[in-house]
């Protein structure tokens, strides 16, 4: 089984990128590659949502590819959610300690949750400016 | 809360004591007074009746007298009685009036004779009458005819004179003539005389006297409301009595005396009278009542300031007690510095006091004495743990599995009976295809047999590689430990080399215990000729036995910590018993099965007796050259690695292993072999990776052979990890970490062939976790 990504622009600022299979030493190029276009398409300070749902193996070349896109968004003011992570995914996040846990949702309530509180803080950082 | 203090209760006891004792004494005191008082009184209350009585009968007597003078006079000079009698009554005042009466005679024509009475009128003079005279004819009256019989004279009864209007009492003295009585003397006496000596008598006060005559009527009496009237028939049935001289009645006749009386009597000689004295008991004891009252009053008040001075002085005397009570609390609560009343006395205070500053001091001394051992112990203590930790830093681990083929497993526990112990064991690979193994036990306990344990096992590792055989290196470590031993302390070893390509191995003892043999059959103790203990003959020597290790057999090694562990009858567990608990094991049984069962089935049998000596136990399990299962082979390239993959996930997946744990295995494979692609070739030849899949039933093996440049993923440091991997500049050593986690058991070697890493995965159902 090979990686597969899929990815859908519901507002402007916002990214989601479906990931699914297997995110390994093989496949992790074919993330790096897709996701410089996605940055080009995305305002900055944006957030790239990836949806983990489908990824059933993840390896430490896959956590990397993560890593570099964390790092990515943070150069161009944005953030990076990680939604849905799968048993083996959340083990090896675990021993790694990859990412902060305030950074993952295990729902997509969750997440439209925290984005809307996200959201709310902008705007009335924006009024008060 | 008075009642508290000593010094009241003592107070209160003294008095009560005192009260009692005063009480006791001045009862009796008390009581003899009253005998005595009462004596005294009878004396007294006596000879006043007899004097008195005397006295009246002297003024009876001399009308007595002189009334028979009359008579005898009379007798003979008829004619001259009146003279007679004029001149007697002047002389007897006591005499209220005479008679002298004749009885007429037998001839009725006879003139009456003259018989005169001569009488005191009240202003003193004398006046005669003719008796004869009178309408009533005298000599027919009673005191006539009655008269006439006393010759002797007689006292006749008392009677109240109508024409004198006073008492008054005959007596009556026969006239005789020539041995007849022809008349009588009759004398009327009366009886104020008797009345006046009676009130002038000397009485105590409050007595009273009276005078009874024959018939028991009062003739006197002090109270003159009772005069005539008859006399208490208790009083007169005493004065009867044999005791009349003084006489104790609980009621006294006259009506103005209250209480019991005392009478005191004397008769009256020459009349029937009896003269009495009558005391009342309340007066004989006032005096001393109110003396005894008095006393009672002074020694009340005696008392009491007894008990006063008594409270002051104990209170004084025990006031420094009171400090010292103080004190005491003060040390209870462990406060030593404080200050004592100061002393000088010698007394049992002042000894307290001393005896109480000198325990302070020494209490003080003790205590410091007591933390400074207790620090020493304390240091003691943790330089124990430390040695400890030192100790177990010595052994090595308790499990060993074969990294080239997992040919073998070794699985081992020690357990000191204090914190530190002289039981070892040792193992390591000699070189790539022998492995050196060894059980030994210091003579001793304690900290002098770990210093032994210590110094035996770092001299066997020292010396294996030049000793090569068990018998050269229990020679070589004989004459070492020979070496100064002046405390002439010895080991006990057991050493084996097992070739691990054939299970050949060579066993040498030195006075341990024989091992066991256990897999096939029942257990077998292999009870080979040893050599002496190490340390005490420098030329001993140790014979080699030889045997070949079958597949599934298990070498049991062990101290005699086992077969020696006593139960609290001090019966051993001994060897039998622990053959008998080998034989249970089943055959097919995990290496640290056969640990389990033997130190279970020990505690068992010890139950909780203390343990006596260190246990050691060794199990070294043969599991054969058995050829691994599913051997996959692949180019060092990551295509063929991710094949090479794949094609393991389908075996395992043939093999039922589950989904998680294949997870895990595809994860720590992918790491170590891409790292092995990646940095294993740096000359850039294409190499060559194997993996080998032994899956087990309660874990899978793999072994992972890779010709590339040394690299032992053990080794490699561990990578600081932040929480979020996109802090890092560069993140490298993840992969390593990853499969260095999720790994049960990862062991590495190098030989000829290149890197061998062995690795175990545990299933999760039966570890509970799969990491």
């Amino acid at each position: 089984m090979t990686l597969s990504l899929h990815t859908e622009f519901p507002a402007p600022d916002r990214v989601i990128v479906h990931v699914g299979g297997r995110l390994d030493a093989m496949t992790f190029g074919e993330l790096d590659e897709a996701m410089p276009a996605l940055f080009r398409r995305l305002d900055d300070g944006g957030t790239v949502v990836i949806d983990l749902a489908g990824l059933e193996y993840v390896s430490s070349a896959g956590l990397r590819s993560f890593a570099k896109i964390r790092k990515s968004m943070r150069a161009r003011g944005g953030h990076t959610l990680l939604l849905n992570p799968q048993p083996q995914v959340r083990k090896v996040f675990d021993i790694v300690k990859a990412v902060p846990v305030s950074e993952v949702f295990t729902s997509t309530q969750e997440l439209d949750a925290y984005l809307d509180r996200m959201q709310r803080q902008i705007t009335e950082g924006d009024s008060d400016a | 809360m008075v009642l508290r203090s000593i010094a009241s209760r003592m107070a209160l006891w003294v008095l009560a004591g005192s009260t009692l004792v005063l009480a006791a004494i001045g009862a009796l005191l008390l009581s003899l007074t009253r005998a005595q008082i009462l004596q005294h009184t009878h004396h007294e209350a006596a000879a006043l009746a007899a004097s008195a009585g005397s006295e009246i009968q002297a003024r009876i007597d001399r009308v007595a007298i002189s009334a028979q003078m009359l008579a005898t006079i009379i007798a003979t000079r008829q004619d001259s009685a009146e003279p007679l009698l004029r001149d007697t009554l002047q002389a007897n005042r006591d005499m209220d009036g005479l008679a002298a009466v004749f009885r007429p005679s037998s001839n009725p024509v006879d003139a009456l004779p003259y018989s005169p009475f001569v009488g005191r009128l009240d202003n003193g003079a004398l006046a005669s009458r003719d008796l004869s005279r009178d309408a009533k004819p005298y000599w027919k009256s009673n005191w006539f005819l009655g008269g006439l019989g006393c010759s002797a004279g007689c006292w006749q009864r008392p009677f109240l004179s109508l024409s004198r209007q006073r008492q008054l009492i005959n007596y009556s003295v026969a006239i005789s003539h020539e041995g007849h009585p022809v008349g009588i003397i009759n004398a009327d006496v009366t009886l104020d005389w008797l009345h006046r000596i009676l009130g002038h008598l000397d009485k105590p006060e409050g007595a009273y006297a009276f005078v009874l005559d024959s018939d028991g009527d009062y003739l006197a009496h002090d109270n003159p409301a009772l005069v005539g009237k008859r006399g208490a028939p208790a009083l007169l049935e005493a004065l009867a009595s044999d005791q009349a001289e003084s006489v104790r009645l609980s009621v006294a006749q006259n009506p103005q005396v209250h209480g019991a009386v005392w009478v005191y009597s004397a008769p009256i000689e020459g009349t029937h009278w009896r003269l009495g004295l009558v005391v009342p008991e309340v007066q004989i004891y006032a005096g001393v009542r109110r003396i005894f009252l008095w006393g009672l009053l002074l020694g009340i008040l005696a008392l009491l300031c007894v008990a006063l001075i008594t409270l002051l002085t104990i209170r004084r005397t025990m006031a420094p007690l009171g400090v010292l009570a103080d004190r005491a609390e003060h040390v209870a609560r462990g406060e030593l510095d404080f200050e004592l009343p100061s002393t000088s006395r010698h007394d049992e205070v002042g000894r307290l006091t001393q005896s109480f500053d000198q325990m302070r001091h020494e209490l003080a001394l003790h205590l410091q004495d007591l933390a400074r051992v207790a620090r020493e112990k304390q240091r003691l203590a943790s330089e124990l743990e430390i040695a400890h930790q030192i100790q177990i830093g010595l052994l090595p681990s308790e499990h060993y599995l074969d990294a080239v083929c997992a040919h073998f497993e070794l699985h081992a526990a020690l357990r000191p009976a204090r914190a530190v112990g002289g039981d070892l064991y040792s193992y390591f690979m000699l070189d790539p295809e022998r492995f050196f193994v060894m059980v030994g036990d210091v003579s001793d306990k304690g900290i002098p047999a770990a210093l032994f344990m210590a110094q035996t096992i770092t001299l066997a590792k020292a010396l294996a590689p030049r000793a090569q055989t068990p018998r050269n290196l229990l020679r070589l470590l004989n004459l070492e430990l020979c070496r100064g031993n002046d405390s002439c302390m010895f080991v006990t070893l057991l050493c084996g080399l097992l070739d691990t390509n054939s299970g050949n191995l060579v066993l040498a003892s030195a006075g341990h215990e024989p091992p066991i043999l256990c897999g096939h059959g029942a257990p077998q103790l292999l009870d080979f000729i040893t050599g002496a203990v190490l340390g005490l003959y420098e030329d001993s020597d140790y014979p080699e036995h030889h045997l070949r290790l079958r597949q599934g057999e298990t070498l049991l090694m062990y101290t005699d910590g086992i077969t020696e562990a006593s139960d609290h009858h001090q019966q051993m567990y001994g060897i039998e018993r622990t053959v008998e608990c080998l034989a249970q094991v089943p055959s097919a049984a995990p290496t640290a099965g056969y640990i389990e069962r033997l130190l279970g089935d020990v505690d068992r049998f010890v139950a909780d007796a203390a343990q006596a000596d260190d246990i050691t136990l060794l199990a070294l399990t043969w599991h054969g050259a058995a050829q691994a299962d599913a051997d996959v082979c692949v180019a060092s390239q990551l295509a063929d690695v991710f094949a090479g993959l794949d094609r393991c996930e389908h075996l395992l997946q043939q093999a039922n292993v589950p989904s998680a744990l294949r997870g895990d295995m595809r994860l720590v494979l992918e790491e170590l072999m891409v790292n092995t692609v990646e940095y294993g070739y740096p000359d850039g030849r294409v190499g060559q990776i194997r993996v080998l899949l032994q899956p087990r039933p309660d874990a899978v093996t793999v072994e992972l052979i890779d010709d590339g440049v040394a690299f032992d993923p053990l080794q490699s440091v561990c990578p600081n990890l932040p929480g979020d991997l996109a802090d890092h500049e560069q993140i490298g050593g993840l992969g390593i970490h990853l499969a260095r986690t999720v790994t049960s058991e990862m062991r590495y070697t190098r030989d000829a062939h290149g890197n061998h890493l062995l690795l175990r995965f545990i299933y999760p159902n039966q570890n509970g976790s799969s990491s």
